[in-house]
């Protein structure tokens, strides 16, 4: 019987080993047989992707799906990954925005503009509250954005990229990102300033 | 430029959002890794004969059965040149029937020769 490679097992040392090592050294260790790298990766890229995923869709069980098939297309192309000539992170924002684009490209029309659900009713402090409020007020704000513009918010405003990389991302120029942004931020700003008394943010 | 209102309004939003972005469900990173696990071993075992596979010399000494039978085959070559060129007396001698063949034709050659001459005198 053919023996199988030994994926290296890693001593409790070996973290802080790799956590001063960039993205695509880590992908090489991947490629390599390095479990190591894999978590790393995982804990470095896994949020987030998954953080995207769930502001463009707004829907948890989607975004948990294409969080993970990111992950996987980024394991299954570590072996032919060329270090240096892109970011790992610019391609796997890009990958995730592709396949939010293709879940929304296959849901029915009438769920284009559906909003998600509040996620936890359940009683809390009121500052929790406050921020529960805000976190679903902010997702149904964005949810009513045209989809490139929730996703130049998405990656400016709460993953902080700068333009350029935005730019990069979503194949487009620096300045169609200052105006999508801009946009974006206007129209989320008018749908919140409704519900500004109602989530109370002028007690804080 | 001073932020306005607003702005800071949706950047408590926005501040709100960036809180949370570090939160997966519980179970998500596990099945990341168990799928980096699976294609990982994929790719090992795809590649690993690859990274192996000998080279041509490697090939050709494997396919003659190793060391051992590279010996024999070079000292049965060896022996057959010997043979070839030393025979033993039970043996015709290639060597020899090439000159004798070659002193034929001089022969030969040489009557031709002497034929003229004679015809001459």
């Amino acid at each position: 019987m053919k023996d199988l490679p030994v994926i290296s097992s890693v001593g409790p040392g070996d973290s802080e080993t790799v956590t001063g090592l960039s993205d695509d050294t880590l992908l090489v260790m991947f490629a390599k047989g390095d479990r190591q790298a894999a978590a790393e990766l995982t804990d470095r890229l896994g949020p987030r992707t998954y953080a995207v995923a769930l502001r463009v869709l707004g829907n948890r069980a989607e975004a948990e799906d294409v969080a993970q098939e990111a992950m996987i297309r980024l394991w299954r192309m570590a072996p032919d990954w060329q270090q240096g000539q892109a970011k790992v992170s610019t391609w796997l924002y890009r990958v995730t925005l592709n396949l939010c684009l293709d879940i929304k490209r296959r849901k029915k029309p009438l769920d284009i503009d559906a909003v998600p659900e509040p996620e936890d009713s359940a009683p809390g402090p009121a500052e929790r509250l406050q921020d529960e409020a805000r976190h679903d007020a902010l997702q149904v704000a964005l949810m009513q954005l045209p989809d490139r513009q929730r996703e130049a918010v998405v990656l400016r405003h709460i993953e902080e990229l700068s333009n350029p990389k935005i730019a990069g991302i979503m194949d487009i120029s620096v300045e169609a990102v200052e105006s999508l942004t801009a946009r974006g931020k206007r129209a989320l700003a008018k749908a919140l300033a409704d519900r500004r008394a109602e989530l109370g943010y002028g007690d804080d | 430029m001073a932020m306005t209102e607003t702005d800071k309004d949706l950047e408590a939003f926005f501040a709100a959002a960036r809180d949370r972005r570090d939160d997966m469900p519980d179970g998500l990173a596990a099945r990341m890794m168990d799928d980096a696990d699976r294609i990982q071993q994929d790719h090992l075992v795809v590649t690993d004969p690859v990274r192996s596979r000998p080279c041509l010399w490697d090939q050709l000494q494997s396919l003659l059965g190793g060391w051992a039978g590279m010996g024999g085959l070079v000292a049965a070559s060896a022996a057959g040149v010997w043979i070839g060129l030393a025979p033993p007396e039970f043996l015709p001698d290639p060597a020899g029937l090439v000159f004798q063949q070659q002193e034929d034709l001089e022969l030969f050659q040489s009557f031709a020769f002497n034929d003229v001459t004679l015809e001459e005198q």
